[in-house]
């Protein structure tokens, strides 16, 4: 049984149920199986399930049909209550003790917290004292875990007292995305890549994580997280694990962590001249005037939160010492892209270099993480005709393409997993502590004033975040 | 008809996976073409696209701006042209993509254009007519791209001053013109004469005026003299030169048409100097 804990809000709207109606619509939900919403929200069972149908309709991938959706709607319940409250949740778990007897869910339970993280501890309390003896529990939450390495502790610590670690699913939906698992495929399923995925033939890493959007409303929790906290201290640390870990001995979900983690503990924590952070002023995005960062709804007229961050970062171990990783995340960017670009070392001799003049560049490997899944293959191509003229040719592998099958959201993966008890792609409590580990650079923001806003919506960043690179004798993909 | 970026990037996957079996999902580019073309020149712009596609597999991006429209929108149309490579089976396909710039998304066309720039490869701007010099919406392009292709032969008036904002660009962005590059047949044949044209002092030329300008600041640039006269008997393209009264040698061969010339500088990277000494020497 799946008990979702704000069930009125975005995430179960926009990305919860349009997966379990995709799941329906493979037939992968168990069976028997139920879900049941949650929140203080005063709505009845029709209400919710009318609401669930317009947010399914309208974000599902797959076309909408009234037999799939009957089916779903057959085992969905809402309850409303206030979390706090233990009456409420006495209501709830009677609700479910019943469902038990009646569908035959043998009291195994995934419990989502949809909710913002304030209401994490009040939940977990409550969901904690009343777990049953019967069937397994499981807990599946959702980021920012914690909002600093003090408080992911305290929260990992109150969590544990009902919870043991194996319960537990820390949700990144990074890693649930097709093309972050097709990282590790094409690292560890073919032989070419592996003997040169290290420092002697890989000049410098950059991950990108540019959003075109602004905070879409989310003021409040923002000017609390900024680029750090909402992006960089999760998301693009998972993608920087990924492409810097070492080969797993299987693909067991302790295995894979065992070597994320690793990576995570030799990230060296850059210090204040390899960190630019900047905050957008006015600018055109997609040829529409944006407002400042300042201008948004919910942000102070003076606010300094960061909403981008470039770093330089090094991986202090045998396999990528001195090999520089470029990072950055930003908002209103030019364009929504995260990718994951692998630059090769140039070729040590290319015999025509005079003759091939500016068209010479060195291979890179580039991983779509989203929008478009897929990777480029970047390399040298002869010029038809007379003469040796050399040109870069893109190969584009689209994934979606290859397959002929639309990609699993992420969600879908990710609720699936819980539901089968493999934790590979979600997030360990070292991870997460070792993820916070960049408070120590956040603590040197706290000293200065920045003169923000620093760049213009639309563009890619402050200039510094350039100069952070230029002065390597590099520079930022073109996107 | 597509109205943000995510929208354009939807229908041509969408397309691609419709495309010929088989190659659609293994996309090869070599360059992504941004074409500046207001309505007045879109006709033409079209004209030299056809043939591109095969020699030049890419995203075409043709920009149609239409600042007076109603609205302030984005209205794109995607094209996926594919061709058959000759005594292969798989296809070359190039992306078209058509955004017309509404009301004030005409403002900063770049904004536009970046998000739907091929990753990593080159960017060329063809710009149809005379550029707005120092305008926003052209300086913006100008910084996104490689190299900007113009056609000096479109541009109306006095055309030193207009040079002189033209050389202003050249530390920013690799310059082609279409105007100088349907000289060179003709700067091969004055080139034979060497040496006797060390000594040129008065150049006539029957052509465009841009054609005349640019030859007689070649000549100047090349033999480091500034005293050169020119006199331009106006025509649709360059059909005669008169070196001090004597009529230079007509170059072999037919006038490239406008594809081919559009390709060629397609193929060209980095600044081309002496060109720009040209530009420098016009008077």
């Amino acid at each position: 049984m799946l008990v979702i804990f704000g069930a009125s809000g975005d995430l179960t709207r926009r990305k919860l149920f349009p997966a379990l109606y995709a799941m329906a619509y493979r037939n992968l939900l168990p069976d028997p199986f139920a879900v049941v919403g949650t929140a203080r929200t005063e709505l009845e069972n029709d209400e919710f399930r009318a609401q669930m149908e317009e947010a399914v309709r309208e974000h599902a991938r797959d076309p909408f049909r009234d037999d799939v959706w009957e089916r779903l709607m057959e085992c969905s319940h809402y309850v409303a209550t206030d979390f706090a409250d233990d009456r409420g949740l006495d209501a709830l778990v009677a609700l479910l003790n019943d469902l038990d007897e009646r569908r035959g869910t043998n009291g195994n339970r995934i419990h989502y917290l949809a909710v913002p993280p304030a209401a994490f501890e009040t939940i977990v309390e409550q969901v904690g004292e009343r777990r049953g003896r019967e069937g397994w529990t499981r807990l599946i939450v959702e980021k920012p875990f914690g909002h600093d390495l003090a408080s992911a502790r305290s929260l990992d610590e109150h969590i544990h007292r009902w919870f043991a670690e194996e319960e537990i699913f820390r949700i990144d939906h990074y890693l649930g995305k097709e093309t972050v698992q097709n990282l590790l495929a094409l690292r560890f399923a073919n032989g070419i890549f592996e003997p040169i995925w290290n420092r002697q033939f890989i000049d410098h890493v950059e991950i990108t994580v540019a959003e075109s959007i602004g905070i879409e409303g989310r003021g409040d929790f923002y000017e609390q997280a900024g680029a750090i906290r909402d992006i960089f201290q999760n998301h693009l640390l998972q993608l920087l694990a990924v492409t810097a870990m070492e080969p797993p001995i299987d693909f067991t979900a302790e295995s894979v962590r065992n070597e994320k983690v690793k990576v995570l503990r030799s990230i060296h924590t850059p210090g204040p001249k390899h960190v630019v952070r900047g905050q957008y002023g006015r600018g055109f995005v997609e040829g529409e005037e944006a407002p400042a960062y300042r201008e948004e709804e919910g942000v102070a007229p003076d606010s300094t939160t960061e909403t981008f961050v470039a770093a330089k970062l090094f991986v202090d171990n045998w396999r990528w010492a001195d090999t520089p990783f470029y990072v950055r995340v930003g908002k209103r960017l030019p364009k929504r892209e995260t990718t994951v670009a692998i630059e090769f070392q140039r070729a040590p001799h290319p015999p025509f270099a005079e003759l091939a003049g500016d068209g010479l560049e060195p291979n890179v490997l580039i991983v779509h993480i989203q929008p478009n899944e897929g990777v480029t293959l970047e390399i040298g191509a002869k010029v038809p005709g007379q003469g040796m003229a050399i040109r870069t040719v893109n190969m584009d592998f689209l994934y979606g393409g290859a397959f002929r099958t639309s990609l699993p959201e992420a969600y879908e993966r990710l609720i699936l997993d819980a539901m089968l008890g493999d934790a590979t792609l979600f997030t360990r409590s070292d991870e997460v502590e070792e993820q916070w580990a960049l408070d120590a650079v956040v603590a040197t923001w706290q000293r200065d004033r920045p003169s923000f806003p620093n760049y213009a919506a639309g563009t890619w960043g402050p200039k510094p975040a350039h100069d952070l690179v230029a002065r390597d004798g590099r520079r930022w993909r073109r996107r | 008809m597509a109205a943000s970026v995510g929208e354009i990037e939807r229908e041509l996957a969408e397309l691609r996976e419709e495309a010929p079996e088989g190659g659609a999902w293994l996309r090869t580019s070599v360059l992504t073409h941004v074409a500046w073309a207001p309505p007045e020149w879109r006709e033409a712009a079209e004209d030299a696209l056809a043939g591109l596609a095969e020699r030049h597999p890419s995203r075409t991006i043709l920009l149609v701006p239409e600042p007076d429209a109603d609205e302030d929108a984005l209205a794109a149309a995607v094209d996926l042209r594919c061709f058959s490579a000759p005594g292969q089976e798989h296809h070359v396909c190039s992306e078209v993509i058509e955004v017309r710039l509404r009301g004030r998304r005409a403002v900063a066309p770049a904004s536009v254009v970046a998000p739907l720039l091929l990753v990593d490869l080159p960017a060329f701007l063809r710009w149809r007519g005379e550029p707005p010099w120092g305008d926003g919406a052209f300086d913006g392009l100008v910084d996104l791209v490689d190299r900007l292709i113009v056609d000096s032969t479109e541009w109306e008036g006095e055309l030193p001053p207009r040079y002189a904002e033209l050389a202003r660009l050249f530390d920013r962005v690799a310059v082609s013109d279409v105007a100088w590059a349907r000289t060179t047949r003709w700067r091969t044949a004055l080139a034979s004469m060497w040496p006797g044209i060390g000594g040129v002092r008065r150049l006539r030329v029957t052509a465009t005026p841009a054609q005349a300008h640019l030859l007689a600041g070649w000549l100047r640039s090349r033999l480091g003299r500034d005293d050169l006269e020119l006199e331009i008997e106006p025509a649709e393209k360059l059909v005669g030169v008169e070196v001090d009264g004597e009529p230079a040698p007509f170059p072999p061969g037919d006038p490239p048409h406008p594809s081919d010339v559009l390709s060629d500088e397609l193929d060209r990277f980095g600044r081309d100097r002496v060109y720009e000494d040209a530009v420098r020497a016009v008077r």
